[in-house]
């Protein structure tokens, strides 16, 4: 199909965040430009001005960026989990406080001498029941999710204290602490990394394959090889990077490895159908037999889930569980913001967990970058916002019902 | 007040759904008062009557999204039991309501299939949920739905349903209900909307619909439409049968005024 001369550039810009990769481009060409100004442009300024020895290319440097994305993994693990509700048009404010009631829990639990496997599975479990009783609140009490969790996060808040009086314990325990510190060997990330990109050119292939024996319209060619080119460039570039500085954390691998099965869950099974049916049509989805309430529940279990996890990534990350680095800090909003930033509606019915992985890192590169030039709190914090009416603004202005009724 | 189907004209048809004495109540609000109602294959009925005369009541009590609180079902002859949507989906009734209820956001494979994906075979340790969709099967099965229909204005089921036009809409929310193995579909002011080439094409499929031996429950306040399309007209007024027309031999003029002023029990007939 030729593209309409006449088409506006708000219309091509839909009609390309409509596709399946095209979903990818905004955040990443954000990314791209965080990545430009304090890699490359702040250095070169740096080096005219004869400041160059203060501030070299630090921040692309592999050690960089290997804190970097450990910094945004945590972000990242809660703004996954928050994308499955945005995905129902819902939010949960709570996540952040469920990850510092599952952290502290897991502080004391091995404390009092549990070993860390257990714990762990305890603390998922119950980051899971304390998602789900929100969840009921929402869909079977029919309050509000912005009220449900908004008291969650303040009764969490409270809870998290209560397990925590001190506000502060370490973690010595060495699973725990392993997760964050045992790294990959250089060979095997690497065999990793190759056996990710042949599993998803396979499947690229494979299905376009099967589309040409079924007769149906096929993917273009340059569509379907950019994709498993940019995908494999993406792999072997941080693969490579990890392992110029340390090698391939685990924490890394078991963030992507989540993320890939609630990606698959979201987008190829009948479940995850469910899921945006209901955030694109909740009335339609109930028509069709969809029990759009046990979804609803469903999803705040997930997030949940996630909020344990990035717990448990957190106090294996900083060996400490504290009330600031959960429930009373910032977690929640950069998480939320991640969601956003990678492209996830708010309004329901559209985004990827993967756009909330890239999302955290665009919020963890601005607050890195940042913090390497020496900005202020109060700098990041404006900076940080502006992005995210940015994203918000995108993300009003290419929904489909504005502007594109042909 | 009496709710006896009084058909004007030749013999009808076999009735492929009927019911008969239908009452239903929201709260105090009386909007069935005992209404027969019945269409046959192959057959478009019309269901006329002003607003708030309770058609779209009558046909979400049909369709099981209402349940009736009087009142009988017959399916071919049989007495049936319908108290939900799932109960009406089984005995092949589909309904496509007047906000049509599709999810904008995804395409018009997934539109059509909502509800009932098809999942590749071999997974079955796992909850049906939880399999893997065949997307592709979804495709074809859209792409038959649609081939059927003879929408030729749609150029991909890959396109989301949010960038369609309001006649294409109408078609696939058509295609959703005929693709579920329906007998009986039911269209409430499926026009309403549309302007002269679109409600043109939603008439061809509503056509298309008769000569595939659907029953066809046909809802509009478009006259035109209505004599273009229909075999016979059933009017309610205030939740009760006014009469039952054959469309070749009546008019436009003596639907109306049913359909305003009902039949004037002291001049007896409307024939
Ligand atoms: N869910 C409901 N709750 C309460 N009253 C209802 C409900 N649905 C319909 N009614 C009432 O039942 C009566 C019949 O409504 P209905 O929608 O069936 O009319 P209609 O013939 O479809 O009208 P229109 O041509 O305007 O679509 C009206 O008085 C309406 O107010
Ligand atoms: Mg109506």
């Amino acid at each position: 199909m030729q593209p309409d001369a006449k088409l506006t550039f708000l219309d091509r810009f839909s009609a390309l965040r409509e596709t399946q990769f095209g979903t990818f481009v905004p955040v990443l060409l954000a990314l791209a430009a965080i990545w430009g100004y304090f890699g490359l442009v702040l250095p070169f300024i740096d080096l005219i001005s004869g400041q160059a020895d203060s501030f070299r290319a630090i921040f692309l440097s592999p050690r960089n960026i290997y804190n970097l994305f450990m910094q945004s993994a945590v972000i990242a693990t809660l703004a996954v989990g928050i994308t499955i509700v945005l995905l129902l048009g819902d939010i949960d404010l709570s996540a952040a406080a469920t990850a510092g009631v599952c952290a502290a829990l897991l502080g004391v639990l091995v404390l009092s001498g549990v070993p860390g496997w257990p714990a762990c599975i305890i603390v998922i479990f119950v980051g899971i029941i304390m998602g789900a009783a929100q969840g009921l609140l929402v869909a079977y009490v029919g309050i509000p999710s912005f009220v449900v969790t908004l008291a969650g996060l303040l009764g969490y808040q409270g809870l998290m204290q209560k397990i925590l009086p001190t506000g502060n314990l370490n973690v010595g325990d060495p699973f725990v602490r392993g997760i964050a510190r045992v790294l990959i060997p250089d060979l095997w990330g690497i065999v990793l990394g190759l056996a990710v990109v042949g599993l998803f050119a396979y499947a690229n292939l494979r299905k376009q394959a099967r589309r040409k024996a079924l007769g149906l319209e096929l993917d273009s060619a340059l569509a379907l090889w950019g994709q498993v080119i940019a995908f494999t460039v993406i792999v072997v570039a941080v693969v490579l990077t990890l392992n110029a500085y340390r090698s391939l954390p685990l924490l890394l691998v078991l963030l992507v490895a989540i993320t890939a099965l609630l990606g698959w869950i979201t987008t190829s099974t009948p479940y995850g159908r469910s899921l945006f049916a209901v955030g694109g049509n909740a009335e339609s989805a109930r028509r069709v037999g969809m029990k759009v309430k046990r979804i609803r529940v469903s999803a705040f279990a997930i997030v949940g889930l996630m909020a344990a996890i990035g717990g448990i990534f957190g106090a294996s990350r900083y060996g400490s569980v504290s009330y600031t680095a959960f429930a009373g800090g910032s977690l929640l909003l950069e998480a939320i913001g991640a969601a956003v930033i990678g492209g996830t509606s708010l309004f329901g019915g559209r985004g990827s967990v993967w756009n909330a992985i890239l999302g955290a890192l665009v919020i963890g590169s601005l607050g890195n970058g940042l913090d390497l030039t020496g900005a202020s709190a109060a700098d990041k914090l404006m900076v940080s916002g502006a992005i995210l009416l940015l994203a918000v603004a995108i993300d009003a202005l290419s929904r489909p019902s504005n502007g594109s009724g042909r | 007040m009496t709710s006896e189907n009084k058909v004007v004209g030749q013999a009808a048809p076999p009735a492929h759904l009927a019911v008969r004495g239908i009452h239903k109540r929201f709260g105090g609000v009386h909007a069935l008062r005992g209404v027969d109602f019945e269409v046959a294959r192959g057959e478009v009925m019309a269901l006329v009557g002003d607003n708030g005369a309770g058609k779209s009541t009558l046909m979400k009590v049909l369709a099981g999204a209402h349940l009736a609180d009087d009142g009988a079902f017959f399916l071919d002859g049989k007495p049936a039991e319908v108290t939900s949507p799932n109960d009406a989906s089984e005995l092949g009734i589909q309904i496509v309501y007047q906000d049509l209820a599709l999810c904008e956001n995804l395409d018009v494979s997934a539109n059509l299939s909502l509800g009932s994906e098809p999942v590749k075979p071999g997974w079955s340790f796992l909850p049906r949920l939880l399999r893997p969709l065949d997307d592709l099967e979804m495709e074809v099965k859209a792409k038959k739905a649609i081939d059927r229909l003879e929408v030729r204005t749609l150029q991909s089921v890959r396109a989301k349903v949010g960038g369609l036009s309001g006649g294409q809409r109408q078609a696939i929310a058509i295609a959703r209900a005929v693709g579920a193995e329906s007998t009986v579909v039911m269209l409430d002011e499926p026009t309403a909307a549309l302007g002269v080439a679109q409600t043109r094409q939603v008439l061809e499929v509503v056509k298309r619909l008769r000569e595939t031996n659907h029953a066809v429950v046909y809802i509009s306040h478009n006259m035109r439409d209505i004599f273009e399309v229909s075999d016979r007209i059933t009017v309610l007024r205030h939740g009760t049968n006014v009469a039952t027309y054959t469309t070749s031999e009546t008019n436009p003029d003596e639907i109306v005024v049913a359909m305003t002023r009902g039949l004037d029990t002291e001049n007896g007939n409307a024939a």
